[in-house]
């Protein structure tokens, strides 16, 4: 064995690998720079504040369905039946129940294809904005829908649909393309409705739409907190 | 059996670019110049077995300490406001072109002299 192989593959073998790692950490450094760490940071923080807003929400509904078989377990006599089958009535009207009735699915996604086409274009032209959303929901609703949710969010009364930067707010959950809308009720007058409504102007300008009706479309309950601190009952003359 | 080195370039190639740890980017200026001081080794190194003056002692040590002085004396350099991170930089590309000039003359004047010998 000649003397110099050994010294020279350990410089070698450590050679090889500072240059790998130097080329990785370039790689890697060219496309973070300091903001984009910071935004890192920040991107992180918002991951593990959602993870966890989904356990409280799905520990509120674990409670609330627990409030609910107890409710039920109760063989209670006279008037106290009757009130929990109001209750239940005005739970399932508050979208605070899954439900799963006769209905449509919408999807809607971003004009990628068009933007691909034309990259010089305005790509505002290309994305699905929280408008369309919120008008096909509106036309939704005036089409006898009685629940609605889109990506998986129930619509309830105090429900929103707001544009925040690049994103789309619902129930204070971002939602991204594609956008799925559910919604029970009478699938031919939901289809009336939107078929001659902002589904057609989106058809219209090449966003990738779909419409479909369906036995069994099943709604979330909606998961959030119900705060009414302010308002009360008015006093009827 | 000469082949060992390159075997070991490659090896260490893999286990850098699969390690998962990564050096802050800050630190990556200083890593260049120890990289590049552990370049220069090797092509040094190559350069004495040609010579026909190995020392496996003046290798080792001439890699580790070049290369963590270099970036000992960058980072230094840094802290006092002054780039001396460019004079590590110059003086081991001269060297390392140096050095490689020196291994293409060894190699061409081989290959001449077997030329030769063939006629």
């Amino acid at each position: 064995m000649r003397k110099w192989i050994v010294p020279l593959t350990i410089v070698c073998l450590i050679t090889g690998f500072l240059l790998a790692f130097q080329l990785k950490a370039l790689t890697d450094a060219s496309s973070v720079n300091p903001m984009s760490q910071k935004n890192n940071n920040l991107i992180s923080i918002i991951q593990n504040l959602e993870q966890e807003i989904t356990g409280q929400e799905n520990q509120v509904e674990k409670i609330r369905q627990e409030l609910d078989t107890l409710q039920q377990n109760q063989q209670a006599p006279g008037k106290l039946n009757e009130m929990q089958e109001q209750l239940r009535d005005m739970r399932l009207w508050a979208g605070l129940t899954p439900v799963v009735g006769n209905g449509v699915i919408i999807t809607v996604d971003d004009n990628k294809e068009g933007l691909k086409a034309k990259p010089n274009d305005d790509p505002n032209r290309y994305i699905v904005h929280y408008e369309h959303i919120l008008s096909l929901v509106s036309e939704l609703k005036r089409g006898g829908a009685e629940a609605i949710s889109v990506n998986g969010q129930r619509l309830i009364t105090t429900s929103e649909i707001r544009c925040v930067g690049n994103v789309i707010l619902v129930n204070t959950t971002r939602i991204a393309p594609p956008f799925e809308i559910r919604a029970i009720g009478s699938p031919h007058n939901l289809a009336e409705m939107v078929t001659n409504g902002e589904l057609e102007v989106m058809k219209a300008t090449n966003y990738p739409i779909s419409f479909q009706a369906e036995n069994e479309v099943i709604i979330p309950a909606y998961k959030g907190e119900l705060q009414f601190d302010l308002s009360q009952v008015a006093k009827e003359d | 059996m000469w082949l060992l080195p390159l075997f070991g370039l490659i090896a260490g190639a893999l286990v850098g670019s699969t390690i998962s740890f990564q050096v802050p980017p800050i630190y990556v200026k200083y890593m260049s110049v120890a990289l590049l001081a552990s370049l220069d080794s090797v092509l040094g190194g190559i350069r004495s077995i040609l010579d026909k003056h190995f020392d496996g002692a003046v290798l080792l040590s001439g890699f580790f300490a070049n290369a963590l002085l270099a970036a000992l004396l960058a980072y230094l350099g840094d802290l006092l406001g002054v780039d001396l991170y460019y004079a590590a930089v110059f003086a081991f590309g001269v060297r390392l072109f140096q050095n490689l000039a020196s291994i293409r003359h060894h190699i061409l004047t081989k290959f001449r002299k077997r030329r030769e010998e063939l006629r």
